[in-house]
């Protein structure tokens, strides 16, 4: 039945086609990034930005990507398994349904909307209730977390789901409540799901670019407090490919890419890996 | 080459036809295509507001308008991406030699610093504006106002604004990296006007009452002292075309040159400049 | 143990009160002032609306260009996505085996972990690239950001058609070879029509992400004045752009309010192509699990 012979030949373009896509994709990218590199390598390692003046340093951007990216996963993941604890026991039903229903709503909203009413609602409330231009690291984190919390949730759940039906008889058999069934067996035997859906959360925050460029005031340089402004590798992107065009700050750009590819190709394949030993275990 | 001349002899035929017609607006009666213009972002409003014209008169005729800054402005007309490319500064020279752009100046802008109309700063110096942006200043009450950080805005690289005004503002002076970067006029005015603590710069034609734009060294920075030479922060706004300009193209940069374009720039804020300036 | 408990509860508890507040502040706050801008002159501006809609006048301060830039954009994502895609999620579930197999659905999986604005700078690249070799007068147009857009999609694309076709029942198969038919005649008869549902919620889904997407077009060729799409190889207004565009730019209260307008509006779109997707994949799940 599985015969390859008998296979279709639209079905077998098609899987040449993406095949190929997917690789030219990497080729370019890869490509332009390794070009960049040798060009400009040791300049573009620098932390200053300043073309007018021949700096184009990509370190402090580096630096943003990897602290909103890491603030942000932090924060949304410690709420998402503490929304999943809520889902199964912890909250009333009522309550629980309710949450879900929210986190299933949040995956409909784009990016840009979310961006659009942050910017008129969270910006002049951290402006005004702490400080600063508002426009900042906190602001950023805050709406991120929130963007990424839907995925990390939902696949956090599944696990919870099938490991709470294998269990809830022998622990209720027990003397469990639900509750401490939850705490004290699913937590722990779903532990590399968590942990793997982390991976889903961090490649979205690493990759997202409206969150950065409209809410975290695209300053190049070392935020030391969560009020200065970042500006993030993704956000270079956009902000340069849209201004001027040639020589090393268009290279810087192709550098920046490449590392964006990287970093989520890199966490991509660790949740992979993460889930076939889950999968080989079960 | 047959079709080019064609056109050409029926551009040049519309355009005398047109002489003889009362509003400049009837020389794109009959034509059909495309104008695609992008760059500086202080010159979007005057760009929309005559493509709304001529496009309302003759919708057969697109007119696509893009902001980006001056550098793409160079860029994409240089590469052929777009047909019209707007700088908010002079071509540098080797922008010229390397892409055979032709400059058109058809306004005066003024830059000024600009805070919110809240802030009770009325005056600042030039070595105040250095100092602030280059992060030695950074609370108001140093410079007369109540006391609160200074949140200090700049634009993008390769904006035009921002190179006049590092120019002649800030005398080169260095910029602090702290400073909060916003990619057009428009956005620079949004933040400004909603942050009572902010400073920024923007084009004068941009000034409105939401934001308020302190005296500079002594002079108030308006149009009027742009153009009588008083007030030095100013530069010439450019359109650029790869080779001198054809059919629609030029039809257009005409149109910005006659008296309803003329209206328009005025409009928007800016000083006209006569064609061939 | 009791410790334990109590500081999850506490935890449960500090995070569904964090999203529930802040998703409906976000929300509500959006709708407090996008709700009342939605009406007629919200899209058409000025412009008389059967004249707009034919498109033989343009329209002004309103939102109609971009909105139906954004129905062209997905729709052309759509067209240039939905048979590769498709077809390859058929591959994967019923054609190919071992590494094969494990190589391909990686592939679709790194696909799938791409930022969205590598994307966008794939397709800069590209176009960057043909004007070099084979097309110099080739630039960022809708037909650019589409191509670009379709690549975003394609994962969805392929792995709801798979699962949804792995998900068909062994007996479906057997009753088809019974029955005489060929490979091709199953696929056709049987079993695309049987994973329809499944296939379609996926192409929603598909849908909703090139509708919400800015990062890609914003490199390939939106830009925030042009009228109607006029072509395949034009720029073109859409949504997105335009509310990030507002979001920073906006010169008056009235543009504003334009921008929460098209917020309001395109929120809709996702949310009702979000809702028809889960809609269809959870009939069809329940359509075969008696069989099953």
């Amino acid at each position: 039945m599985k015969d390859n012979k008998n296979t279709p030949i639209w079905l077998k373009a098609s899987a040449a086609y993406v095949s190929s896509l997917m690789s030219a994709l990497f080729i370019f990218i890869a490509l332009c990034a390794v070009d960049g590199l040798m060009k400009s390598g040791p300049s573009l390692f620098c932390s200053v930005w300043d073309p007018e003046r021949g700096n184009f340093g990509i370190l402090p951007m580096i630096w943003a990507s990897g602290l909103l990216s890491l603030s942000s996963l932090i924060t949304g993941w410690t709420f998402s398994v503490g929304c999943c604890c809520f889902i199964h026991g912890f909250g009333p039903r009522w309550a629980a349904r309710f949450l879900a229903n929210i986190l299933r709503i949040m995956t409909a909203v784009p990016t840009v909307v979310y961006g659009f009413a942050s910017v008129f609602l969270l910006v002049p409330l951290i402006r005004n209730g702490l400080g600063g231009s508002g426009f900042s690291w906190l602001t950023a984190s805050i709406v991120l977390s929130l963007l990424i919390m839907p995925t990390m949730v939902l696949s956090m759940d599944s696990a919870f789901k099938t490991i709470e039906a294998q269990t809830s008889i022998t622990s209720a058999a027990l003397g469990f409540t639900r509750e401490q069934n939850i705490a004290m067996v699913v937590l722990p035997a779903s532990k590399q799901w968590i942990w793997s859906s982390a991976l889903l959360g961090f490649g979205r925050a690493a990759g997202d670019t409206l969150i950065p460029t409209m809410l975290a005031g695209n300053a190049v340089q070392y935020a030391n407090t969560p009020l200065d402004a970042m500006r993030t590798l993704t956000a270079h992107i956009g902000l340069v490919l849209s201004s001027d065009v040639g020589g090393t700050a268009y290279l810087s750009l192709f550098v920046a890419g490449g590392i964006l590819l990287f970093v989520s190709i890199s966490a991509n394949i660790l949740f992979r890996l993460m889930r076939k030993k889950i999968w080989m275990q079960g | 080459m047959k079709k080019i001349i064609v056109s050409m002899a029926l551009t040049i035929m519309l355009i005398t036809a047109s002489a003889g017609l009362a509003a400049p607006i009837d020389a794109f009666k009959g034509q059909k295509g495309t104008l695609d213009i992008s760059g500086g972002t202080a010159h979007i409003p005057v760009m929309k507001e005559a493509a709304k014209r001529i496009m309302s008169f003759n919708p057969d005729i697109r007119i696509t308008v893009a902001g980006g800054g001056s550098g793409v402005g160079v860029k994409q007309v240089g590469e052929g991406l777009v047909t019209i490319g707007n700088t908010g500064r002079a071509l540098k020279k080797e922008e010229i030699s390397k892409y055979g752009l032709v400059s058109f100046a058809f306004a005066i802008d003024g830059v000024a610093v600009v805070v919110n109309p809240a802030n009770r700063i009325n005056a600042l110096t030039s070595q105040q504006v250095i100092d602030i942006y280059a992060g030695k200043i950074k609370d108001w009450k140093e410079v007369g106002g109540e006391s609160g950080t200074i949140n200090v805005f700049g634009r993008e690289d390769g904006s035009g604004t921002r190179e006049v005004f590092t120019e002649k503002a800030i005398k080169k002076g260095e910029l602090a990296p702290s400073v909060n970067v916003v990619s057009s006029n428009g956005a620079m005015k949004t933040a400004v006007a909603q942050d009572k603590r902010a400073i920024g710069y923007v084009g004068i034609g941009y000034i409105d009452k939401s934001i308020k734009a302190p005296t500079f060294d002594g002079t108030v920075p308006s149009q009027e002292n742009a153009a009588n030479g008083k007030y030095k922060v100013t530069r010439n706004l450019y359109m650029n075309t790869k080779g001198q300009p054809e059919g629609l193209t030029k039809l257009f940069i005409d149109y910005i040159f006659s008296p309803e374009g003329v209206e328009i720039t005025k409009d928007s804020g800016y000083i006209p400049l006569p064609a061939g300036k | 143990m009791d410790a334990r408990i109590k500081l999850l509860r506490i935890l449960a508890w500090l995070s569904a009160f964090f999203v529930i507040c802040s998703f409906l502040m976000l929300i509500g706050f959006l709708i407090y002032h996008g709700a009342p801008v939605i009406n007629t002159s919200l899209f058409f501006g000025n412009t008389a609306p059967l004249e707009a809609i034919t498109g033989s006048r343009p329209v002004w301060d309103g939102i109609w260009p971009a909105f139906i830039g954004t129905l062209c954009l997905v729709g052309l994502t759509m067209a240039i996505s939905l048979l590769p895609g498709i077809g390859c999620g058929i591959y994967l579930a019923r054609y190919s085996e071992g590494r094969k197999k494990e190589m391909l659905s990686m592939a679709v999986d790194l696909l799938a972990s791409v930022p969205s604005i590598v994307m966008g700078l794939f397709g800069f690249v590209l176009i960057l690239f043909l004007r070099r070799t084979l097309a110099p007068d080739a630039t960022t147009c809708i037909s650019l950001a589409a191509f670009c857009l379709a690549l975003l999609v394609m994962p969805a694309l392929v792995v709801t058609t798979r699962s949804s076709i792995e998900s068909l029942p062994d007996s479906l198969v057997t009753t088809g070879i019974s029955l005489g038919f060929t490979e091709q005649q199953m696929l056709l008869h049987i079993l695309i029509p049987a994973a329809g549902k499944g296939i379609l919620g996926g192409i929603m889904l598909a849908m909703g992400r090139a509708a919400e997407d800015t990062a890609v077009i914003m490199l390939t060729g939106v830009v925030v004045n042009s009228g109607l799409p006029a072509g395949l190889g034009s720029k073109f207004e859409a949504l997105p752009f335009l509310i990030f565009y507002t979001a920073a730019q906006y010169t008056d209260q009235e543009e504003l309010l334009r921008g929460f307008g098209a917020a309001m509006v395109l929120l809709m779109l996702s949310a009702a192509l979000l809702y028809a997707a889960s809609k269809l994949q959870r009939t069809m799940e329940k359509h075969w699990k008696g069989a099953r």
